[in-house]
């Protein structure tokens, strides 16, 4: 499979915080919040708007940094942005003057648009690699976006609700795309989401975050593909559900 | 939004032009009939007489030229430092602090104003032309310019950084690009306000333009001569927005706005 030549097993990250705060003026958004992530390991961070859980994301990149407390990747303190974490935002931020193939290609030279191409057959667009942006479905402009971060071969790939503007029925493509790409390569995922079904159904493990706190802190111990309907499924996604309900909004 | 799609695109780009014709066609049957006097319209045939006169003798050739040589200076230079103070101002916040009241001053001064001052210090040769035509194009560019780098999406920046680009590539893939559309709004408008410029300039004092043309003719009450200076602006104007239009269609593909002019 031509997939699995592109995709060379790069090492994964392994991710640790340690006694992260982050404040916006008198608003605490993270409290001395601990956090360790396994190498490889596809994490899914949940909660209610306004719980954190995109800053949490945003210190992670590096894109901000935190007031307190420290982020290691691979036990080194991470500071700036570095070329090991890639981001999938909430939208696609394609450059629309750009096209398709251009926008995968960004940031890398010149000769590297055959891993370009090949990062766009890997999200089934390859045909549409000499179109604007602006004729793209949102579905598609988010394949884009997704093969432009895979482009990159990232140890981590963060997820920034990517898939929250999507209909229903492209957002469980996409979500099983996802699923598959990452089983095929196997670097570090955190995803952050309201929908607590999309968590259950590509994650590892959950974690609830509430009042800048890990609410909760679960496994999901499920094999893949995983079903819907299966009983297990259901239950955890109710439990997450219920927890988020019951506690108070802060 | 595109109605005219069924037909052949000659025919639509022809369009625009049916309404000149039939007042062109309308002024003739007026002149020719003396509803209108030849002292106030002379007749579209004179003028086109006048047209080729001129062209023989190599006057309009020659006017044309001088005229344009200004035009095209002002409009470089103007324009040039238009583009980089906008630049400037719109990347950087130091140069945004200290150079902006200046300009917004300079903006509410009515160029034209300056003739009185750009005849003493110029005399009547080309520099105080090329001068008056540079600040008329200046500000159009320059405040476009400026709302077009200050407007690009600070989301697509962040994007940016987080794939690695370095300043330089932000700027030459990101920034630019998006401040494009509106830099060349900004250039219409110029071109606008360069042949308006030119056109005062020119009646004040000069010894050759299609302004100064004009201004003969009317000594000699050759109203056809008149008209026709008028009416090569008008073509000059129209060329000059073809142009952009031009540049538009081919730099601003990827714009929807834009597709299939």
């Amino acid at each position: 499979m031509t997939t699995q030549a592109f995709l060379k097993t790069s090492s994964n990250l392994a991710l640790k915080l340690e006694q992260v705060s982050k404040n916006f003026g008198a608003l605490t958004v993270l409290e001395n919040l601990n956090l360790d992530i396994q190498p490889g390991s596809f994490v899914a961070i949940v909660g209610r708007s306004g719980c954190g859980k995109s800053t949490l994301l945003r210190l992670i990149s590096g894109l901000d940094q935190p007031d307190t407390g420290t982020v290691f990747y691979d036990d080194q303190i991470h500071k700036r942005l570095n070329g090991h974490a890639r981001v999938m935002f909430q939208e696609a931020r394609l450059l629309p003057w750009k096209r398709v193939l251009d926008n995968v290609c960004l940031g890398l030279c010149k000769e590297k648009k055959d891993r370009a191409l090949e990062a766009l057959q890997h999200v089934g667009l390859e045909s549409k690699a000499q179109e604007w942006p602006s004729v793209l479905s949102g579905g598609q402009r988010q394949r884009v976006a997704l093969a432009r971060a895979l482009v990159h071969e990232p140890r981590l790939l963060l997820l920034d609700e990517p898939l929250g503007a999507l209909d229903a029925l492209t957002r469980i493509e996409m979500q099983q795309l996802i699923e598959k790409i990452w089983l095929e390569t196997g670097f570090t995922a955190i995803l952050v989401t309201h929908d607590i079904s999309e968590a259950v159904t590509l994650a590892d493990r959950v974690i609830l975050l509430d009042g800048g706190k890990i609410d909760l802190d679960v496994a999901v111990d499920l094999p893949r593909p995983r079903h819907r309907d299966h009983p297990k499924w259901i239950q955890l996604e109710e439990e997450i559900l219920n927890r988020v309900l019951n506690t108070p909004e802060s | 939004m595109n109605t005219g799609s069924s037909l052949p695109r000659w025919i639509t780009g022809l369009t625009g032009w049916v309404l000149p014709v039939f007042l062109i066609i309308l002024w003739a049957v007026a002149t020719e009939y003396s509803w209108l006097s030849s002292q106030i319209l002379p007749a579209p045939i004179d003028i086109v007489r006048a047209a080729i006169n001129l062209t023989v003798s190599g006057e309009l050739a020659k006017n044309i030229a001088a005229s344009a040589e200004r035009a095209g200076w002002g409009l470089l230079i103007g324009g040039s430092i238009g583009f980089l103070l906008g630049l400037f101002n719109g990347l950087f916040r130091i140069a945004e602090r200290f150079l902006d009241t200046t300009v917004q001053m300079i903006r509410n001064v009515p160029h034209l104003a300056l003739i009185p001052l750009v005849i003493i210090w110029f005399g009547i040769g080309e520099a105080g032309k090329v001068f008056l035509v540079t600040l008329g194009v200046f500000f159009p560019i320059y405040a476009n310019t400026y709302h077009g780098i200050k407007t690009t999406d600070p989301q697509l920046i962040e994007m940016g950084r987080v794939y690695g680009l370095n300043p330089w590539q932000l700027f030459s893939q990101i920034i630019f690009p998006g401040a494009l559309p509106s830099i060349l709004v900004g250039l219409r408008y110029s071109l606008g306000l360069m042949w308006l410029t030119l056109i005062v300039a020119e009646t004040i004092a000069t010894t050759s333009g299609i302004g100064q043309m004009a201004m003969n003719a009317r000594e000699f009450m050759q109203t056809d001569v008149v008209v026709l200076a008028i009416m090569i602006y008008a073509l000059l104007g129209k060329l000059a927005d073809t142009a952009v239009h031009f540049l538009e269609s081919r730099i601003l593909q990827w714009h929807p706005g834009f597709r299939h002019r």
